[in-house]
């Protein structure tokens, strides 16, 4: 007895070590060595302790400038997401099992498709000479061909697309938790269709609708791929332009200062996220 | 009758279903009609069908070493991902001790944080310590940000299944390598075979971490592709990424054959 209590003592430990210390020197010390980099001095300074980054990512009315683009087109991408995904999550609820398994493929299926691919899309469907723009001259709504390429519509349009499968996840799995009952009990009281997803279907969605919000909120402010592609050079991106300093122009303590706050914003979005989708007692 | 749905309700909702629809797969469908264009412009309408790009990419010696390198680190970071989380994940559910919960959450971290982040931390890693990013770089960024997900199958697997078939094999006087080979691998397998799916499309997908890990003479589909979009894009990028398409399609209906979509996502 005694044998076996100190073997299952011992069994989790070597079954959790490698993939821990795995973690440790992959993860954490890689993310501990951008907290480092980020107050690290260069130059004259180097090894030296410096707020200089920082004092410059907030100095800068060029920085403040991209910030603040990119946090309204966050803001902007998830109010569409939840206008978008709510009803669809909610049709997906109600509808027959075939309708309902076709949707689930057409949200899964752009998601488990590379952003790169799907961006290359979007630059075909916005670009001059593109998709929209011949088929809004073949109704006759336009007569000069357009371009989205290069506006915040166009990075919206795309990101919208990119995101909205992380929204109408989350937001099923906390409208597939409300009984079916207490949608019909509201009818029964006298409640219209429109009454009972006012008063039912609604409020108990809000903790998914809140957490997928969140969790889209985090991942619009962190791409760089789409965003850039679509926008440019002339629209940059908090993430755009981390990825031009780390490879562009290699100012690595700039670049790792911005990324700092970037996770800092971050992780204020997630940790609510976790909180949520924990008490809705689902897989996120 | 009550409870209906009201005409008109379903009416709009069959309209807004269907331009979700096309909203979702218009890209996805414009890559692939894009790779039949006969003319080497992306323009819409394509002026004539041709399957040339195709035959561009076959002959491209860059297109098939980036395919053969984007399959290499996908299928060796399937196997990492599997080796290291498989374990963990027996040992989150079937046994309990102190600081569980805490760990079962270092386990998840790599999903919070994101994976342009890490992906900066790992480049600067890999070049003040070693020589620069590398395929072995790629192969590690892959395992960090798969290894959540592989925890996840895995777990949500073994805690549906019996536990006492374990114990039984223990109090039969199994030695640990029974048990583990014949008893609790066996069991893990649909919770593996379904990690090894996200591990393997996350991997092959990935451009993030792959942009930043960039080494010389390392190069995956999806860097491709980008660099290309950055700046000419031409319809042998569309063929390349229509069979990337092709190949997410497979694992999609694969994935829904074997273990059904409504239950894993």
């Amino acid at each position: 007895m005694a044998g076996t209590a100190s073997l299952s003592r011992r069994e989790p430990a070597v079954l959790l070590t490698p993939g821990l210390l795995f973690l440790l020197i992959a993860f954490f010390f890689p993310t501990f060595q951008l907290l480092m980099q980020s107050v690290l001095g260069t130059g004259a300074e180097a090894g030296q302790l410096t707020l200089e980054h920082y004092a410059k990512a907030f100095g800068d009315d060029f920085y403040a400038g991209i910030a603040w683009r990119t946090l309204k087109l966050a803001v902007i991408i998830t109010g569409i997401c939840v206008a978008l995904g709510f009803p669809l999550a909610v049709i997906m609820t109600r509808a027959s099992k075939g309708v309902r398994t076709a949707l689930i493929l057409i949200i899964v299926l752009p998601l488990m498709t590379s952003v790169v691919i799907r961006t290359f899309g979007w630059l075909v469907i916005l670009g001059q000479g593109g998709v929209l723009s011949w088929m809004l001259k073949s109704l006759g709504l336009i007569s000069r061909n357009i371009s989205l390429m290069h506006t915040e519509a166009g990075i919206v349009i795309a990101m919208v697309q990119v995101l909205l499968p992380f929204l109408v996840l989350t937001t099923l799995g906390s409208l597939n938790q409300i009984p079916r009952a207490l949608d019909e009990a509201a009818r029964v009281m006298g409640a219209g269709f429109f009454g009972g997803i006012w008063h039912v279907t609604l409020p108990m969605a809000v903790p998914g609708l809140a957490s997928g919000s969140l969790l889209v909120f985090a991942l619009s402010i962190s791409s760089f791929i789409t965003p850039s592609l679509v926008g440019g050079v002339r629209l940059p991106v908090v993430a755009g332009s981390i990825y031009q300093q780390m490879t562009g122009s290699f100012d690595w303590g700039f670049g790792a200062a911005l990324s700092v706050l970037l996770l800092v914003v971050t992780l204020a979005l997630i940790i609510p996220y976790i909180r949520l989708t924990a008490r809705l007692g689902g897989r996120s | 009758m009550i409870g209906a749905t009201p005409r008109f309700v379903t009416w709009a909702a069959i309209a807004f279903v269907l331009a979700i629809a096309l909203y979702m797969l218009i890209p996805i469908a414009v890559v692939v009609a894009s790779s039949l264009s006969s003319s080497q412009f992306l323009v819409f309408p394509p002026p004539g069908l041709s399957l040339r790009w195709y035959g561009e990419i076959l002959n491209s010696e860059a297109y098939l070493a980036a395919g053969w390198t984007s399959v290499k680190l996908a299928l060796i970071t399937v196997v990492v991902a599997l080796g290291l989380g498989t374990p963990a994940a027996i040992a989150l559910t079937r046994f309990r001790f102190a600081g569980r919960d805490a760990i079962g959450s270092i386990f998840l971290s790599p999903l919070i944080l994101p994976s342009l982040i890490f992906a900066i931390g790992l480049l600067m890693v890999f070049s003040r310590y070693g020589d620069g990013p590398s395929f072995t770089g790629l192969v590690i960024g892959h395992v960090v940000i798969t290894l959540p997900y592989v925890i996840r199958t895995v777990s949500a697997n073994l805690v549906d299944l019996d536990p006492n078939l374990d114990e039984a094999a223990r109090v039969m006087g199994a030695r640990w390598w029974q048990r583990y080979f014949l008893v609790i691998l066996p069991q893990c397998r649909t919770g593996m075979a379904a990690g090894a799916f996200f591990v393997f499309n996350i991997s092959f997908d990935d451009a993030v971490i792959a942009l930043f890990m960039r080494a010389p003479g390392v190069e995956t589909l999806p860097m491709r592709i980008y660099s290309t979009l950055e700046f000419s894009p031409d319809p042998s990028v569309a063929a390349v990424s229509a069979v990337m398409i092709a190949l997410t399609i497979l694992l999609v209906l694969l994935l829904d054959r074997v273990f059904g979509l409504s239950k894993i996502v």
